[in-house]
Order: C-alpha cells, then sequence, then structure tokens
C-alpha cells in the first residue's frame, strides 16, 4: 500500500547492485511513495549489475560515481540537481566494502592497505557525501540524510573482521557532521544498523548462514528484511521524523536488547 | 618480456594481493590467484585504464589467466 509519503522529494540512492541489496527495495519504494530521485553506484557495479533495469522501473536517471571520490561526488551532486530540477530532500547511503573480508583475511592478519581502503569505502566515504552536498548547498530545509551500518560496531563479531571499525567511524560521522548540518539547514543525519541480509554484501561475510540464523533465534520479531529496512528508511526521509538527529537506530527485531530467548534455549538443550 | 606483460603482471600483483612468483601465464585469476567476480571485472577494467582501450564483455569472459590477458593485450593495443 502507498501512501504518498514523499511525495514531491528528491533525493539521491547509492548502492543498489541487484534485486536483493537494500538499495535496491529502498528505491523501488520511495518510488512507490512518490519520491524522485536519481540511482548511484560505483563504476565497476555498473558494469557488473543490473542498475539499469531498476531505473527503468523507477524512471530514475544512473550518474556513476565511486563514493571514495571527491570529484565524482561533486558531479553527481551537481548533475542531480540539474536532472531533478531542484536541491535534495533524502540521500541514502548504502555501500560496505573490505577487501580483507573478501580475501578472508582474519582480523589477526590484516593486510594494512586493504584496512584503509575498507575503511574509506565503507566509512570515510559517508563524511564526503555529507561535505559534497553541504559544500555544493545541496540540501533542502529538513532533508534527510542515511547510511546502512551494522551493531558489529558496538559488539564483537570476529568474522565481520575490520568493518568493525569502518562501521564504527560510519556511525560517528552522522553523530559529528549531524551536528553541523542541523545548525546549517535543519537537515539530519542518522545510521540504520540493520539485522542481517541475504544480500551480495551480507553473505560475502565468513559464516554468513549461521550469523542470520542466530540473530532470527535471538530476535524477538525475527531478522528484520531488506523489504522491512526498505519502510523504515522511506519513513525515516518523510516528514514524520523530523526531530530524529544524530542517532544510530536499532533496525534488528529487538536483537540488540536480548539477552537470551526461547529459540536459543531450546537449541542448546539437547 | 614485453612491456605490456610487466605491466599486466604489475596490475595483478597489485590489485590481487598476490606473490610474483605466482603469477604465472597458466594461473587462473578465480582458481590460482583467489579472485572473486568482483576482482575479475576490476582487473579487465584497470587494463582498459591502463591501455587505454575498451574490452567487449564477451571477450572479457575468455580471458580468465594471466597468459590469456598478456596476449589478448598484445593483440589489441595500438603501440
Ligand atoms: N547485508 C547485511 O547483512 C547488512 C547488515 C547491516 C548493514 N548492511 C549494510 O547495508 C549496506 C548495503 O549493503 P547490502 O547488504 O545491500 O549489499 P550490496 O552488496 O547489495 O550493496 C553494497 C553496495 O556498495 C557499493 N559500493 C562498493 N564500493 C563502492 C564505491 N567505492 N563507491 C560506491 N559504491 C560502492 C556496491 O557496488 C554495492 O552496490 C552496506 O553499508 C552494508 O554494510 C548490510
Amino acid at each position: 500500500m502507498a501512501y504518498n509519503l514523499l511525495k514531491g522529494k528528491r533525493g539521491i540512492i547509492f548502492g543498489a547492485l541487484d534485486e536483493n541489496s537494500i538499495a535496491w527495495k529502498t528505491a523501488l519504494k520511495c518510488h512507490e511513495e512518490g519520491a524522485q530521485f536519481v540511482l548511484t553506484n560505483a563504476p565497476i557495479a555498473m558494469r557488473m549489475g543490473k542498475i539499469n533495469e531498476l531505473a527503468k522501473v523507477c524512471n530514475a536517471e544512473v550518474i556513476p560515481a565511486d563514493a571514495t571520490s571527491v570529484e565524482d561526488l561533486e558531479n553527481l551532486v551537481n548533475k542531480s540537481m540539474e536532472v531533478l530540477g531542484g536541491k535534495l530532500d533524502f540521500i541514502l547511503h548504502s555501500i560496505g566494502m573490505s577487501p580483507n573480508v573478501r580475501k578472508g583475511k582474519a582480523y589477526n592478519d590484516l593486510n594494512y592497505d586493504w584496512y584503509l581502503k575498507s575503511i574509506d569505502i565503507s566509512g570515510i566515504s559517508f563524511h564526503k557525501v555529507l561535505q559534497t552536498a553541504d559544500k555544493l548547498d545541496a540540501m533542502n530545509e529538513w532533508g534527510s540524510i542515511l547510511a546502512l551500518s551494522y551493531i558489529a560496531a558496538q559488539r564483537t563479531f570476529p568474522d565481520y573482521s575490520d568493518m568493525a571499525q569502518a562501521k564504527a567511524v560510519l556511525e560517528s560521522i552522522a553523530r559529528s557532521y549531524g551536528y553541523f548540518f542541523a545548525k546549517k539547514n535543519k537537515v539530519r543525519v542518522n545510521t540504520i544498523s540493520q539485522s542481517p541480509t541475504k544480500t551480495t554484501a551480507g553473505t560475502g561475510v565468513g559464516g554468513f548462514d549461521v550469523f542470520y540464523d542466530y540473530a532470527d533465534k535471538m530476535s524477538p520479531l525475527g531478522n528484520a528484511s531488506a523489504e522491512d529496512c526498505a519502510n523504515y528508511i522511506a519513513v525515516m526521509f518523510s516528514d514524520f521524523t523530523r526531530m530524529v538527529t544524530m542517532q544510530n537506530l536499532m533496525h534488528d527485531g529487538g536483537f540488540s536488547s536480548s539477552g537470551i530467548t526461547e529459540e536459543i534455549v531450546k537449541e542448546l538443550t539437547k | 618480456m614485453s612491456e605490456i606483460a610487466q605491466k599486466v603482471k604489475e596490475i595483478i600483483i597489485d590489485k590481487l594481493g598476490v606473490e610474483e612468483s605466482e603469477v604465472t601465464p597458466e594461473a587462473s585469476f578465480t582458481n590460482d590467484l583467489g579472485a572473486d567476480s568482483l576482482d575479475t571485472v576490476e582487473l579487465i577494467m584497470e587494463f582498459e585504464k591502463e591501455f587505454n582501450i575498451s574490452i567487449p564483455d564477451d571477450q572479457a569472459e575468455n580471458i580468465s589467466t594471466v597468459g590469456q590477458a598478456i596476449s589478448y593485450l598484445e593483440k589489441n593495443v595500438n603501440k
């Protein structure tokens, strides 16, 4: 059911790779809710992925950008305002990549060049997006900017490796930049800490299936799906959440507040 | 070794984080050098950038070893 929550709103959505991507589901939802937006991804993903299919459905333009390149981001933001015919109301940063995780490097055997890459791509790129939008004066008042995080920023999940630091950086940037953007033009900046989700980035983490099942059993409501996440993002982009800023918002079916659940008890009583 | 072959090897060593001794002509990117699907596309794009050519997808599919990359580029790069 559509509520026209985002009617007349303009934005940019990063990170739709294929139909499993959280950004993909979000684009469909925002389109359904009446938003107009530009889709973007790294040039490599444009070559591998199916973003053009999504663009067709959403009647959206695709503008490639490597989120670690300020030059690319400036071009993206400027062109987006041109294409959409005005300033932006929302931005979704749905970007994560760690060469160490991809190559199965354990946390106590990291490659340091890759470590820096993980943090640049998955963390600092959020600052680059924010600062670019800020300097180009691209945001409307009460705009909403979101990035996706994971609870490994607070608690140790050994296989999540160096992405734990990348997510900690990401969440911290939302708090720090949230201050400046609120003061400048009441723009809000938050991160959403999402349940494990079956996507390309998610399943790249070692032992993902166990990870996923464990979280599902430890969450009184079960894992939040990518569709659930898209719904939450649409609400966070809407005018109904204007005073929420500088937060890391748990979207995890109750996982982060649970000590133990019946399902886990059952599993261990054997 | 040709200049192209040398450059190709450098790119592979840098991208995949492997040792020079592993980068033999028969070495397969995915089976021997630990590349995932993203890496293989990234490698093709690196070659395109370095040698200033464009490699169509149907040709890129046939480049799966170090030797195949070198011979494709030696044939197609204008010197
Ligand atoms: N899947 C999960 O279990 C899970 C859980 C919590 C949070 N998240 C986060 O959600 C976000 C989206 O991931 P997803 O699960 O939808 O997976 P995904 O693989 O579909 O999306 C990751 C995206 O990042 C993009 N990307 C990588 N490097 C980039 C660069 N340099 N510039 C621009 N884009 C780049 C990729 O092209 C891809 O589209 C990530 O931040 C991820 O860490 C995922």
